[in-house]
């Protein structure tokens, strides 16, 4: 079957850069204009912008925290079916299926869950395997688990260390690893209640700083193509800047990426003791090559956070909205809490937000900054179109901030910042950088041999409208979206790496599990056939 | 031996699939009792979508409270594993479904290796003793209660003298618990939907909460039913809810009161009643005026039945996936008996392929 896209001006900053010319897909991959073959579907797309398909790399789609939120706030779900533009978290859709419908419609073809927990892998992907249409990756959750510690604390080579990451993302069939708040499960079980980068897990003797450079130098040297995906300590708290200044120093010529920095952007300035410190987070980030982040845009409305820093979760309990919690001490690198809340224009929230956009705004390299809200944590993703919005159009965000607290607005840098995001900016930060950054050669660009994701978005002066409605979405070549809706349910693939188990790691985690849960191994892992799905997984391979 | 039944009469299978998919297209208000493992669960609700109705678990008064727990409070939790390893005193509240004390006799055997690692004791919270009596007696378990007390008031004594506060009557053992409280650093309330009502739950909760203000405890949730709790959670992925939930206009929609098969039945709001059971054993309950398609693992026809099919048990007749409490998640079933009993999830495939229209599952 060949396809060809006329007359759109392709947007493509790996293969091409930006011009009108047209696109041709021959059985699902993208090819060059083929000599003297005629198209057997063509579609104009002239008007319009044509893009490779968009790549989320962090968003909590599946799994047992975010199932919990659904058991948690059915009245949410509910509440949108009447009204549902006042309601945006509802807007988001809670089931699976209406995760990659919403998700395609707006010309997303990847997706990344960053936070599976390890026992829990098989539900996760249970739930990964009932979203439609779009490709899904994990990360597996490692830096709390008494294993590791233990490793860590006896002073095990690192060469163990290695075997046991590369067992847990083998049978896990994760894309990556990610570290939450290192230490801080382990260390809120004996009830520790505040932890930094150089504090210590009771137990153990070792800091966080040391679980995290262990983790980021075993996930280098085993070639995972993602860095290290950190979550640090201190999320959410005035002056956790310094945390995270702290950490993006601690990086020491390794790649390390930073999970949701806005929610680490803020100083302890101001009558409220909360205040901006966006601009020297950007300065830092600006200034080290080796540090990705990702944003965790807020944006205003009614949310559930879901995190597995259940110590963090645990002192958000007193700010919930409604009033019902879900905190749960996992085994190992599970457990979380589950924290409704309402993000409001009032002085945090309008400072929160303005602190999202700031880090957008002053990180100057689009390679390196992904675009998140950290669904649902920020807000839902489904607030993606305006969010684009806000960051190509300077009046946008001005409109916007006249609505907002302007006390809070003043103790950032925002209103100074006219930087408006051009297209090209928009297709490296949601294409091209994501597919680099977790090593998938085969998509974030519109090249020959690239699997046929696109997006055509109709160009207008409506930004968010654009963005929310693809005017035309393929997946792997599949029309899927046509004019804003599904017209194509197919079943994507989960993306993960295998690398070969160690042997002898086998028998001690065998051993491990017998003795310290009485279990054998088989209760904790899985086979393919388990999801009941053809073909449910797809291979990405190491870094040699 | 057959496998199929249009009322007492044994048919093939494909005649059986042709007559249920006759009642289910031509079907009013048509409900489901499912009691399967996860795919069975998924293969079920994708049908159900289609055709418009309304489902709920065989257990469905116990899931509910259970489920009421969450969609109403929220609490703090822990896993079997957690507790096994790190708690050094726990405490059973009320009554401890028979199908966990294998586990949680298992424990007795063991000492917590992480944390304070003392030596385990056991207290038990209750009302009026229970089946979970002997079980408690089995750990030698302090009992925890006092006499004309529901569980719900033992708990809000407990919680009232933790906190220093006056209360009418003293829970015998008052004095026993707080020196293990004092000495344990992660102290595990074990509990079920069976172990009390909805507020003593809610109570049970309020407790954990008071004492994670200073330091730590938690709580183990035990499902009443691990099959029944599975498909909870499977429901929730799938549409955003938790069973008892039905298909208005093909939308999902929650409502615990609304969509209890069992009253839809009774109130003769339902015209088909299709009951999914691998469970082994059970049959769909008589009365009402619905008419009965059954799935179950079963060799002869359900009494009442309009069709009968025969299905495998997951992870005895084929492979599966179901949810163990004892891991606090989803597990893996190879069958352990592989028999040619078709699974519920080909059946109910083979259903939608029969309905006008033949549109595939997408599960």
């Amino acid at each position: 079957m060949l396809t060809r896209l006329v007359g759109g001006e392709v947007v493509d900053p790996v293969s091409g850069g930006t011009s009108q010319r047209d696109v041709w897909i021959r059985d699902g991959v993208l090819i060059d204009p083929p000599q003297g073959e005629t198209a057997g579907e063509t579609h104009d797309v002239s008007g319009c912008v044509v893009m490779a398909g968009a790549i989320d790399i962090h968003s909590h789609i599946g799994g047992g925290n975010v199932n919990t939120a659904r058991l948690l706030m059915p009245e949410h779900h509910a509440a949108h079916l009447p009204r549902p533009a006042n309601t945006p978290l509802s807007n988001a859709g809670w089931s699976t299926f209406q995760t990659g419908c919403l998700y395609a419609q707006m010309g997303f073809t990847t997706v990344v869950e960053p936070a599976m927990a390890p026992y829990t892998a098989l539900h996760t992907h249970l739930e990964l395997a009932d979203i439609p249409i779009i490709d899904k990756a994990t990360l597996a959750i490692l830096g709390n688990d008494d294993f590791t510690l233990s490793l860590l604390r006896n002073g095990k080579s690192s060469a163990m260390l290695d075997d046991y990451v590369a067992w847990v993302v083998g049978s896990t069939r994760a894309l990556g690893v990610k570290v939450i708040n290192a230490g801080a499960a382990a260390a809120f079980k004996e009830n520790v209640r505040s932890f930094s980068l150089d504090d210590t897990v009771p137990e153990y003797g070792i800091s966080s700083r040391k679980i995290v450079k262990s983790l980021q130098a075993s996930v280098t040297r085993l070639g995972i193509p993602h860095p290290l995906h950190v979550h640090c300590n201190n999320l959410g708290i005035a002056g956790s800047a310094d945390t995270a200044a702290d950490t993006i120093a601690a990086t020491e010529g390794v790649p390390l990426h930073l999970a949701h920095l806005q929610f680490y952007g803020y100083g302890t300035e101001g009558k409220r003791k909360f205040s901006s410190e966006a601009a020297r987070l950007a300065e830092l980030v600006n200034a080290n090559p080796d540090v990705s982040i990702d944003i965790g845009q807020v944006m205003f409305g009614q949310t559930v956070t879901i995190s597995s820093d259940v110590m963090r979760q645990f002192t958000a309990i007193g700010n919930a909205n409604p009033k019902k919690t879900v905190i749960m001490d996992g085994d190992g690198n599970g457990g979380g809490g589950i924290v409704p809340y309402r993000y409001k224009q009032d002085y945090y929230g309008s400072l929160q937000w303005a602190v999202g956009l700031e880090l957008f705004l002053l990180i100057t390299d689009p390679w390196r900054v992904y675009f998140t809200t950290d669904h649902p944590n920020g807000a839902p993703f489904t607030a993606y179109p305006e969010l684009f919005e806000l960051l190509m159009s300077s009046g946008a965000r001005d409109a916007k901030s006249a609505e907002l607290n302007t006390t809070a607005l003043e103790l950032t840098t925002l209103a100074s910042v006219r930087r408006e995001y051009t297209v090209e900016e928009i297709a490296i930060m949601t294409r091209a950088a994501p597919a680099r950054l977790l090593g998938l050669k085969d998509r974030g660009h519109l090249g020959a041999g690239a699997i046929a994701d696109i997006a055509v978005y109709r160009k207008g002066r409506d930004i968010a409208k654009m963005f929310r409605e693809a005017a035309l979405v393929f997946k792997n070549g599949d029309l899927v979206v046509k004019n804003g809706k599904v017209t194509h349910y197919r079943w994507g693939k989960t993306l993960r790496l295998n690398p070969p188990p160690d042997k002898a790691m086998v028998k001690r985690m065998k051993d491990y599990h017998d003795e310290h849960y009485g279990l054998s191994l088989d209760w904790f892992t899985f086979p393919d056939s388990a999801i009941s799905r053809d073909e449910p997984f797809a291979e990405v391979k190491c870094n040699s | 031996m057959s496998v199929a039944w249009i009322g007492s009469q044994p048919v093939s299978l494909m005649d059986a699939i042709q007559n249920a998919a006759k009642l289910l297209a031509s079907s009013r208000c048509p409900v489901f009792t499912l009691d399967t493992d996860v795919h069975g669960t998924r293969s079920a609700i994708a049908l159900i979508e289609r055709l418009g109705g309304a489902y709920d678990h065989a257990l469905g008064d116990v899931l509910a409270k259970e489920v009421t727990l969450f969609t109403d409070h929220g609490g703090m939790f822990t896993t079997p594993g957690e507790a096994r390893r790190r708690s050094s005193l726990i405490i059973l509240v009320g009554d401890i479904p028979a199908a966990h004390h294998d586990m949680l006799l298992s424990w007795a055997g063991t000492q917590p290796d992480l944390g304070d690692r003392g030596k385990r004791t056991w207290f038990h919270i209750h009302g009026e003793m229970n089946a979970a009596a002997k079980l408690a007696r089995q750990l030698k378990a302090v009992s925890l209660g006092a006499e004309g007390l529901s569980l719900g008031g033992a708990l809000a004594v407990l919680r009232a003298q933790l906190q220093d506060r006056q209360v009418a009557r003293s829970l015998g053992g008052i004095e026993q618990f707080r020196k293990a409280l004092a000495k344990s650093q992660f102290p595990v309330f074990v509990f079920s939907g069976t172990s009390g009502d909805a507020p003593g739950l809610a109570m049970l909760q309020g407790l954990i909460a008071d004492l994670n203000r200073k330091g730590r405890a938690s709580s183990v949730f035990l499902p009443a039913d691990d099959d029944a709790w599975g498909t909870a959670l499977t429901s929730l992925w799938m549409t955003g809810f938790p069973t008892r939930t039905g298909f208005s206009n093909s939308l999902p929609s929650y409502d615990p009161v609304r969509w209890d098969v069992q009253r839809m039945i009774r109130d003769k709001e339902a015209d088909l009643h299709v009951w999914v059971s691998s469970r082994g054993g059970e049959t769909p309950p008589r009365g009402g005026t619905a008419a009965v398609i059954s799935l179950s693992r079963t060799e002869a026809p359900a009494s009442g039945a309009a069709v009968t099919i025969a299905v495998g048990k997951p992870g005895v007749d084929h492979d599966g996936v179901a949810y163990s409490s004892r891991i606090g998640t989803f597990r893996a079933l190879a069958a352990t008996a592989p028999s040619p009993l078709p699974s519920v999830a080909n059946i109910v495939r083979q259903l939608a392929n029969s309905l006008p229209g033949r549109k595939a599952l997408p599960c």
